[in-house]
């Protein structure tokens, strides 16, 4: 310690500073927003019960008349 | 101080900002059963609500929730349970994004989930489908 | 008035009469009296006023006295009717008539005596056309589609021959029937189909304010009016004055269904389509009718389909300014209940008091709930106290009796905002007896006493949460539950969580009353993030380990059997058979378990620490003579399998498997 250069010393408190700021800027997270897109596709993909994921639904889906809809459903 | 140092210094502390904002583009849980009782509800309730998204009678609005845009189309009786159906929908939509953004960790995410929400629902609604877009009503 | 006996003119600018006024009249004939057409800028008749009136007469003959108008077609603005209109006037007696024939066997003769009675008969008029001969009138978009026709009569009588002060300048008689109505607005949230309406109307007209009563009775059909359902059977009596724009309805009566009264005042504007002022008294309504079509669609829609109700409400509405300004509604003998998704759920009831609220001020509700039921809790009768100011709601101190104990809640303060109820208080639940609480829960009966405390109840859109701590003192030590969250309360996803600690729990007690064999000892228990849905655990992370201290530990051989029985094939005691058959009970030096639930699979380890090499796990450690140890082999144990085996374990229904 008593050997270091009051310059090194300044340098190196100057690192310290910055570290620390960024370990502040760190602990804020931001929303994550690929990870959410993610996770909406995945519960879509299960609600409206499309397959493989992608947009073309299946066949069954593409005409809801077919499917068993209670009396709650109702035709145009 | 040279320049070089400082930029060195800079590099280390992004270097140190980068795996926390990495970190966070995990995936999001949404295995809780919470979340997966809304799923199955939302599933079922969907094989009522697919003929009325194909009829224009219910449509995808664009804050993430579904609304009752046409009725004319519904026999009038129905025309209540249609509109209960919608209001239930909501109920677990808004409790599906509240519990997303409760089960990591942060709640006051809702509004971002809701916003992602309804922007993947309308993107990935089937054509012929009604969404919201800036406010109208358009078919896709 | 340039018009006079005798005389003809081709343009008018004012003609006024009681019952109507016209502004710029002009006829002209053209080639002759080969053909007529008749101009009139606006046409004012009671409220209604049409502006740019046009009848064109394909035949016509102008003379004096007489003139005819034959297949006449009229225009008003820039729609055309799809009518043909004869027309015949003589000058000299002041004698008219008018046949119009409309498309179908729609047809309407009106004929006007020489002392000025008018009589006119109309018969299967399409609804879409009255509409528009009506749209000034009535309330309702351009966008609107109307069906149906209408029959009926119209008579409008001129004062006899006595003329005083008090007597009418003309009477008006409209009665007839609407077949086959149907309306519907363009998004289809206000619709009417198959409508059968009787309408009569009787007014008089004194000094440009008309004055009179009418009845509107519907017969058949049905209506949707967002976000109601209603069906025909309801009745209308009105009885008020009309002057300029201003509609006033000195009396209104609705005969409705599930409703003994229903009385309306009210004062409308005609031209801005606005409740100027009003008053709505409900008498005795029936909630098991009217909660289901008025309340629940309205209060409600999510639940709609769970909501029940029972009793009767009677209620008062304001509207002052076009603002609703004060509400009053008195229950009595009213109940609620909202069954959860797997029974039990919340029910209130008879429920008798006076709710009031006003825009301006604020008021004081008071009622009495005569009991309750909560999942499988019977609460006692109580009485809720509230000041309610605009969006807040501010409940008194109130004791809610539950079991020998109560729950007090204390200045819980509410306010309603624009995604749902925000609110905080406190709690306390005065001590209730375990014994009572475990009969009525259906477990095996308990000693001990529940109580807690919650300093900080808050209530947000989705959440309750409750900062405190709920304590059970319970076989000889205690059972601590705090970060108590009741999430989602009335959705299919409502779930409970919360961190347990339990200190000190007498295994002698907790084994016997579970008839699970005999330990003795004590054990602690940390059961953290805890989540119930349904009352099922569906997550947690739990520990179970016995106390410090020095006390006697022992394990009966029953005891043993079923911990190795919970454990499957996978558990087993380290004892040979033939040796745990001779002794009743074993000496252990400690038990310990861990538990961490996720996604149905319970991820089992033992006492914490004690590995083997076989990859067991101890969950008994043996201790004095004769010592056994109680080891879990299976990590990965299907949660609900294990609670179907701790059930039959419970009821001594289980075949120990000792390897």
């Amino acid at each position: 310690m008593s050997y270091m250069k009051p310059r090194r010393l300044s340098r190196l408190a100057g690192v310290v500073v910055l570290l620390l700021l960024a370990g502040c800027v760190t602990i804020n997270i931001y929303f994550p927003a690929a990870a959410a897109e993610k996770a909406a596709d995945k519960i879509i993909d299960e609600v409206w019960q499309l397959q493989d994921g992608r947009r073309t639904p299946r066949p069954s889906e593409a005409q809801p008349a077919g499917q068993g809809s209670n009396a709650e459903g109702a035709k145009p | 101080m040279s320049v070089r140092v400082w930029i060195g210094i800079l590099w280390l502390a992004f270097a140190g900002l980068l795996p926390g904002a990495a970190g966070a583009q995990g995936n999001l849980d949404i295995d809780t059963p919470a979340i997966a009782a809304l799923r199955t509800s939302m599933q079922q309730r969907h094989l009522q609500l697919a003929p009325l998204y194909a009829s224009g009678a219910v449509g995808l609005a664009g804050d993430g929730t579904v609304a009752l845009r046409d009725a004319s189309g519904v026999p009038l009786a129905q025309r209540g349970q249609v509109s209960n159906l919608v209001a239930a929908e909501n109920a677990d939509r808004a409790a599906l994004y509240r519990e997303i953004a409760r089960a990591n960790g942060h709640p006051e995410w809702e509004a971002d989930v809701r916003r992602t929400f309804a922007q993947r629902w309308i993107e990935r609604a089937q054509a012929g489908w009604w969404v919201q877009a800036g406010g109208n009503w358009v078919r896709k | 008035m340039t018009i006079g006996a005798g005389r003809l003119a081709l343009a008018v600018s004012r003609v006024d009469h009681p019952a109507f006024a016209i502004r710029d009249l002009s006829l002209h004939a053209a080639g002759g009296a080969a053909s007529l057409t008749l101009e009139i800028a606006q046409l004012r008749i009671g409220a209604s006023e049409f502006r740019r009136l046009t009848l064109r007469c394909a035949q016509g003959e102008l003379g004096y006295p007489f003139i005819s108008c034959r297949g006449g077609r009229l225009r008003i603005g820039s729609e055309d009717l799809p009518w043909r209109i004869d027309v015949d006037l003589d000058l000299e007696t002041g004698k008219a008539s008018a046949i119009a024939r409309g498309e179908g066997a729609a047809r309407a003769d009106f004929h006007a005596d020489a002392n000025g009675r008018l009589h006119g008969r109309i018969a299967r008029l399409p609804l879409a056309d009255a509409a528009v001969l009506l749209q000034p009138l009535v309330a309702a978009p351009a966008a609107w589609k109307a069906g149906g026709v209408v029959d009926g009569e119209i008579e409008w009588l001129t004062p006899g021959a006595v003329k005083d002060a008090a007597a009418p300048d003309g009477r008006l008689i409209v009665h007839g029937t609407i077949d086959g109505g149907s309306f519907g607005s363009a998004d289809g949230l206000h619709a009417g189909e198959k409508l059968g309406v009787d309408f009569r109307f009787d007014a008089s007209r004194q000094r440009g304010r008309w004055r009179g009563a009418g009845s509107i009775d519907w017969r058949s059909g049905a209506a949707y009016w967002h976000p109601f359902f209603l069906e025909a059977g309801a009745r209308l009596d009105v009885a008020g004055t009309m002057q300029g724009d201003r509609l006033e309805l000195q009396r209104a009566s609705l005969r409705l269904e599930g409703v003994d009264a229903l009385a309306a005042t009210a004062v409308i504007d005609l031209r801005r389509r606005h409740l100027v002022n009003g008053a709505l008294t409900v008498s005795r309504a029936d909630l098991a009718i009217v909660g289901p079509r008025w309340i629940a669609p309205l209060v409600a829609p999510q639940a709609a389909e769970r909501l029940r109700f029972a009793g009767h409400v009677s209620a008062g509405v304001h509207v002052r300014d076009g603002v609703l300004d004060e509400v009053d509604a008195a229950f009595d003998q009213a109940g609620f209940s909202l069954p959860g998704a797997a029974g039990g759920g919340l029910a209130l009831g008879p429920v008798s008091g006076h709710v009031p609220w006003r825009a301006k001020a604020g008021s004081r509700a008071e009622v009495s709930v005569a009991g309750g039921r909560w999942e499988r809790l019977t609460l006692g009768p109580f009485s809720l106290a509230a000041e309610l100011q605009g969006d807040r709601l501010a409940f008194a101190r109130s004791s809610i009796p539950l079991l020998d104990g109560a729950v007090v809640l204390d200045g819980l303060a509410m306010q309603r905002g624009t995604d749902g109820w925000r609110g905080s208080g406190q709690v306390v639940v005065e001590p209730v007896s375990m014994r009572l609480l475990t009969e009525a829960l259906g477990l095996p009966s308990m000693g001990g006493v529940l109580a807690a405390s919650i300093p900080a109840l808050k209530l947000h859109p989705g959440e309750i949460a409750l900062e405190g701590a709920l304590l059970v003192s319970v076989f000889d030590g205690y059972v601590q539950a705090t970060g108590l969250r009741v999430r989602e309360p009335f959705g299919v996803a409502s779930h409970l969580s919360a961190d347990i600690e339990a200190r000190h729990i007498d295994l002698a007690q907790l084994t016997d009353t579970f008839r699970f064999g005999s330990i003795t000892g004590f054990v602690d228990a940390d059961v953290r993030g805890l989540e119930l849905m349904h009352w099922r655990p569906v997550r947690f992370d739990a520990r179970i380990a016995s106390s410090a201290g020095s006390y006697p530990r022992r394990i009966s051989q029953r005891a043993v059997q079923n911990i190795s029985a919970l454990g499957g094939a996978g558990a087993s005691a380290a004892i040979q058979r033939g040796v745990i058959g001779l002794f009743d009970t074993f000496g252990y030096s400690e038990l310990g378990f861990h538990c961490v639930l996720r996604a149905d699979v319970c991820l089992a380890d033992g006492i914490a620490g004690a590995r083997r090499a076989d990859d067991g796990f101890v969950i008994v450690r043996g201790g004095g003579v004769p010592a056994l140890d109680v080891i879990g082999y299976n990590r990965r144990i299907d949660w609900n399998e294990l609670i179907e085996r701790l059930q039959r374990v419970i009821s001594g229904k289980v075949a120990p498997e000792l390897r």
